[in-house]
Formats: C-alpha cells, sequence, structure tokens
C-alpha cells in the first residue's frame, strides 16, 4: 500500500514536470530575450549611432513614426541619461520599464513555479493578467496611435 | 512513440507562443511592426501545425489556442501597419507637388509684394558710405505706360472726320 501510494506520488510528480515544463522554457526563453535586449542596448551607443536595426517605418515613407528613437532611449536610460532618453523618445521610459518588469516577471514566477509546483495553474493566470495588465499601460500610447493612424487612412 | 508525438506537439506550441508573443510586441511599434508579420506568419504556422499534431495524439491543445489567437491578433496589427505605412507612402508622393506648389504661391506673394516696394541698399567699408534708393512701383510705372500708350493709341486709331 505504501509503495503503491510512493509510486503514485512519483508518478504525480513526473506528469506534474511535463505538464509545468512549457512554462519553465517560456520564462528562461523571455528573460533571455529581454537580457540580450539589455545587452544590445549597453553595446550599441547613441553617440556612435551604430544601430543594427534602423526604422523601416521611415526608410519606407521618408516620415518618422512614432517608435522612432527607442533604440536610443534604451541605450541612454541604461547609462543612467534619463532626460537625454525623453529627449530621443518620449514613451522610451514607459517600455523601458515593461521590459524590466517582464525580466523581474519571469525570474520571480519561474522561482514561484518551481518552489510550488502545484499552484502553477493560478500562477500562470496571475502572470498573465498581470502581464497583460502592464503591457496596456505601457503600450497604449502605441495601440492608440495604431488605431488613429488605421482610421485617419481609411478616411482618406 | 506516443511520447515523441506528446512532446513534439508541445514543443511546438512553445515554440508558437513565444513567437507569437515577440510578434505581438514587435507588431505595436511602428518601426519594427512591418516586418512582424513574418514571424506572425511562422506562429500561425507552428501552432496549426502543432493543432492537428495534437488532435490526433489527443494531447492537450490549451498552448497551442493561445499562441494560434495571439498570433493571429499580431499579424493583423502588422498587416494594419503595412496597410497604413503603404496610405502614407502614397500621400507622400503628392507631398512634393503640393509643397511646389506652396512655394510658388510664396514666390508670387513675394514677387507681387515687391512689386510696389521701396528699396534702399547702404554699404558702410572704411568709412565710405553708399547708399542706394531705388523704387520699384511697377505698377505706377505700368499706368503711366498704359496712359502714354493710350493717348498714342487714340492718335493713331481715331479716324480723321472727313470734313
Amino acid at each position: 500500500m505504501i509503495l503503491y501510494s510512493r509510486k503514485n506520488k512519483s508518478d504525480q510528480r513526473s506528469h506534474q514536470k511535463l505538464t509545468d515544463r512549457p512554462y519553465y522554457i517560456i520564462n528562461i526563453v523571455f528573460a533571455g530575450v529581454i537580457v540580450l535586449m539589455l545587452i544590445y542596448s549597453g553595446i550599441f551607443s547613441p553617440e556612435k549611432n551604430n544601430y543594427p536595426v534602423v526604422c523601416i517605418h521611415e526608410r519606407l515613407t521618408g516620415v518618422t513614426c512614432f517608435s522612432c528613437g527607442l533604440s536610443h532611449s534604451f541605450s541612454l536610460i541604461v547609462r543612467g541619461r534619463i532626460e537625454e532618453a525623453y529627449e530621443w523618445n518620449q514613451y522610451g521610459m514607459r517600455v523601458f520599464l515593461f521590459f524590466f518588469a517582464q525580466l523581474l516577471f519571469r525570474l520571480d514566477f519561474l522561482r514561484l513555479s518551481l518552489k510550488r509546483p502545484e499552484n502553477i495553474k493560478q500562477l500562470i493566470i496571475y502572470d498573465s493578467i498581470a502581464s497583460l495588465i502592464i503591457f496596456l499601460i505601457s503600450f497604449w500610447p502605441f495601440i492608440t496611435n495604431i488605431f488613429k493612424d488605421l482610421f485617419a487612412s481609411f478616411a482618406v | 512513440m506516443e511520447d515523441v508525438k506528446n512532446n513534439s506537439g508541445q514543443n511546438l506550441g512553445i515554440a508558437a507562443l513565444i513567437t507569437a508573443i515577440i510578434t505581438f510586441v514587435l507588431a505595436v511599434m511602428p518601426c519594427v511592426g512591418l516586418i512582424a508579420v513574418i514571424p506572425g506568419i511562422i506562429a500561425i504556422i507552428l501552432a496549426s501545425v502543432g493543432l492537428s499534431q495534437a488532435s490526433r495524439s489527443n494531447t492537450p491543445k490549451g498552448i497551442l489556442i493561445a499562441s494560434l489567437i495571439i498570433g493571429v491578433i499580431a499579424s493583423l496589427i502588422s498587416v494594419s501597419q503595412v496597410f497604413v505605412a503603404s496610405k502614407i507612402a502614397k500621400n507622400a508622393d503628392k507631398w512634393p507637388n503640393e509643397i511646389q506648389n506652396i512655394v510658388r504661391e510664396v514666390q508670387d506673394d513675394v514677387v507681387k509684394d515687391l512689386q510696389d516696394a521701396n528699396i534702399s541698399i547702404k554699404i558702410e567699408s572704411n568709412g565710405e558710405k553708399v547708399e542706394i534708393n531705388t523704387t520699384t512701383q511697377n505698377k505706377e510705372k505700368e499706368q503711366k505706360l498704359e496712359e502714354l500708350e493710350g493717348v498714342e493709341t487714340q492718335k493713331n486709331d481715331t479716324l480723321q472726320q472727313k470734313k
């Protein structure tokens, strides 16, 4: 009986590990992506202006877009030059904070999911809701701008 | 074999979800939103392949459905960005003509203003002063010319009455 219950528990654990694996992987991958983004901001400097990613919108239309200057802004924030960062893009700081918050979220939720695997479903729900709210707060000007442009182009 | 199938569906789901979320964030930014349609399509393909595998092996489809929905929304946002950019590019072709017209109008206004202007140019060099005053007053000159021409034409054009 004891042996059976032990086996059952070990089966449950192995089953939990399998089902929980996607969440671990997703957290690790996103944390890695955000760290890479921070490294990118740190390596490329606004003085040298040697950013490999250019604004495709500006290249195609010749008009600067809403997110132009975000790379410069991020680089300046990483270097602690906040006021200059606002000059490059006024929404740079809030977008940077979103990514930084996401990095903390990924690491913390990963820790919590490893610590309490039985509550993983609740964790995923909390994570999704919190991430969505932070995303909407950070990117709200961008989202509204997209819809404004879309309606304006339909009107023209 | 079954485990391998399950894993492949799940792995596809993870890949699709990661791609879809990254696409969603990229699609919102106009700078890179135009090319976000490419990873969006990749996410949709991964999710749909994963869904077909999951339906065959009766494995959970939660991640796959979520990634498919996020991928579709992200792709739609990206396509809307392409649409907006194409509209702007079309209008941008008209802008040079509009700017040219405005410049011409301003040029005409300046020329009109200068027609009746009094222009004075002062040049100082080593204590020497040179002052040039000139008036265009083209209108007055034109009027005088017309008057003169009028008198002449009147003289020329009027038929002498036969006595």
